[in-house]
């Protein structure tokens, strides 16, 4: 283990590690195949500024706005000691009148180092865990912790329901809106599975304190604007599907080893910074260095990966790059030029192609010919 | 009339060069001519304001709806003002509820910005000159540790009890604001819109205190409110009462209103529970 943490220790380069949070956590989960991801992340590589400095910066990130509003939201579900969020969940999941007991877990005593909050929030946990109904209803911002890769990553859920019924529920405020009963499905997908990782923490956090994982229900606690008001709504949310995926993931990013093992021993993605902060690595060795570790790049990476737009540019002819569905229809092959030279009869067929050529072929005349059409169409 | 209007944009657009000419100078260190030049923006504007002046004299009266006058500034200092409505909810609060109660029921306007360095004045003020004023705002505390509950303010007159925020407290307290406000807005004969949202606010959270916004009735408000707070109330207190009796035996006077930082406080319920 010592091995591979020097090893990746290598890789990063003389900087601070960046650590993982749910989203970063829950955007691995989303691609688990790539391994350049998966390597990166392990080493903690800040990879906003390594694809800036590549030329291929990322454009998305959480907009300013979208994390203005988002605090606003949840600031008003927690007002006056969880006053919406109580009644919700007296409404929704029949929480008893006497269960309001609220606990702040953001500062310990003015103090916020992760450490002291962590020890706090779990001696807190436990004495609820412990004493059952009435010790502790809402706990605020609690420190979670999850081995990842090795590395301890502090967690940070919006809050956790204690109910009656013995068990623990996380929840998770959004501020995206719930109109007529549907949301983006998209955006829950990603609070889904943000949610799940904070399950999974918990869950580790419960079996260390002696409890049962099912300690932790997998039913998260979902809060959103409802319709087009401010007003908050919940619903339930099951994350078993996620946290087996989470689970999956998190054991195979604990196999870094083997993925190191594959990669030359030199490696590293240090930009060898300067005492000013200014990065002195020339950008095509760094360049060279990315495409020694294999990606896999699909559409959805745009969303979730910073070093998305490097990928796409280097998966340009692939099929993969434009979806796995757009690649079945393709009938498997693996290059745009490929599907191209196979459609007009320009390329022979493989043997194992023949079948893939004669619908591409297809495919091609139907396009000509309706075009055709339309070409006629406008002349008349 | 036209030329006039033409004049007016000819001397906007001379302003917006000049500006651009000032900053140019500005930044380039010329300071006579950044000077000069500001000089002769000056004279531009006052221009404008001449032509716009007389636009408007030339110009025919239309009848206007007479507009409500828009509320002064603050009436009285800030720190008189979150105590007025802090006394009015008699429960510590987090600065955007008596930004909403004072818009409910005080004349003036309140700026919320403001009390965010509030706190932090008011505690420079006491370390310098203790007891010195009749009152201050100072922090609420949190039961365990005795430090200052996160965005809440209180008044020091208070008894310690009232001001200890432990688990059940942030319940209780909006319960007991809810009420103190439905009372509140039960003795005044037309109570402002604002006022009736305000209530609103804590009914829809309340079981069983409202229908709904237009069927809200505050002495129900208040009932609803009391119902609860009955389940809440004992443990609450005896929990606050101890903390309080910890607070005042073991804190220093400045910790005593704005709270103690972070250290082992041996031998009590906080110190305790850690070890656990």
């Amino acid at each position: 283990m010592n091995e591979t943490e020097a090893r990746l220790a290598r890789i990063r380069g003389a900087v601070p590690a960046r650590d993982h949070n749910a989203r970063t956590i829950a955007a691995l989960c989303s691609n688990p195949g790539c391994a350049r991801r998966a390597v990166l992340d392990a080493a903690g590589v800040d990879k906003q500024r390594l694809a800036a400095y590549i030329d291929f910066p990322a454009r998305f990130g959480q907009s300013q706005f979208a994390i203005t509003r988002g605090n606003a939201f949840e600031a008003q579900v927690k007002a006056n000691g969880c006053a919406e969020l109580l009644r919700l969940l007296r409404e929704k999941l029949g929480l008893p009148i006497p269960e309001v007991s609220y606990d702040d877990l953001e500062l310990v005593g003015g103090n916020d180092s992760r450490e002291v909050r962590y020890a706090r929030s779990r001696s807190l946990l436990a004495r609820a865990a412990a004493s059952g109904a009435g010790a502790g209803t809402l706990f605020d911002h609690p420190l979670l912790r999850l081995e990842i890769g090795g590395r301890k990553a502090y967690l940070e859920p919006d809050l956790i329901a204690f109910q009656l019924h013995d068990r623990f529920h996380v929840v998770e405020i959004k501020s995206f809106a719930v109109i007529d009963g549907q949301a983006d499905a998209g955006k829950v997908a990603a609070a889904v599975t943000q949610a799940a990782v904070y399950v999974l923490a918990l869950r580790d956090l419960v079996t260390e304190l002696g409890y049962a994982p099912e300690k932790v229900a997998h039913d998260v606690v979902l809060v959103c604007p409802e319709n087009f008001s401010n007003r908050p709504t919940a619903v339930l949310v099951d994350v078993r599907k996620q946290l087996t995926v989470l689970k999956r993931q998190l054991s195979r990013l604990a196999r870094i080893d083997e993925l190191l093992a594959a990669l030359p021993a030199e490696l590293t993605f240090d930009l060898e910074v300067d005492d000013a902060g200014v990065p002195t690595r020339p950008a095509a060795s760094v360049v060279e260095a990315l495409r020694t570790v294999q990606a896999r790049y699909t559409p959805e990476c745009l969303d979730t990966c910073e070093m998305a737009y490097f990928c796409r540019d280097e998966a340009r002819d692939d099929t993969a790059a434009l979806g796995r569905t757009v690649r079945d229809e393709l009938g498997g092959i693996e290059s745009v030029t490929n599907v191209l030279g196979l459609a007009n009869g320009s390329l022979a067929p493989a043997a194992e192609q023949v079948e893939a050529a004669q619908l591409l072929q297809m495919a091609a005349r139907l396009r000509e010919e309706s075009l055709m059409a339309m070409l006629r169409g406008v002349a008349l | 009339m036209v030329g006039v209007a033409e004049s007016i944009a000819n001397l906007e657009k001379r302003i917006d060069q000049l500006r651009a000419e000032v900053r140019r100078a500005a930044m380039s260190g010329d300071r006579a001519r950044a000077r000069a030049l500001r000089a002769e923006l000056r004279e531009a504007e006052r221009a404008w304001d001449d032509a716009i002046a007389e636009v408007e004299r030339k110009a025919a009266p239309v009848e206007v709806e007479p507009v409500t006058p828009k509320q002064a500034g603050p009436l009285l200092p800030i720190r008189e003002q979150v105590h007025q409505a802090l006394t009015l909810l008699s429960v510590p609060a987090a600065p955007k509820l008596i930004v909403a109660v004072h818009e409910a029921f005080f004349a003036g306007q309140m700026l919320g910005t403001r009390l965010t360095s509030l706190r932090r004045d008011e505690e420079r003020s006491f370390r310098s000159a203790p007891y010195s004023r009749p009152y201050y705002i100072c922090s609420a505390l949190t039961a365990d540790l005795l430090s200052a509950a996160r965005g809440l303010l209180a008044i020091s007159t208070w008894p310690m009890s009232r001001r200890i925020i432990g688990p059940l407290s942030p319940r209780v307290d909006f319960l007991t604001a809810a009420i103190a406000v439905a009372e509140h807005i039960s003795r005044i004969p037309d109570p402002a819109p604002a006022a009736t949202r305000l209530l609103w606010r804590f009914a829809a959270n309340i079981p069983g205190a409202a229908e709904g916004f237009d069927a809200m009735e505050p002495a129900s408000v208040a009932r609803a409110a009391e119902a609860e707070l009955a389940v809440h109330l004992d443990a609450d207190t005896s929990l606050r009462e101890q903390a309080g009796q910890r607070a005042r035996s073991q804190l220093s006077d400045v910790e005593q209103l704005f709270g103690s930082r972070l250290r082992a406080v041996p031998g009590t319920s906080g110190g305790a529970r850690e070890a656990e």
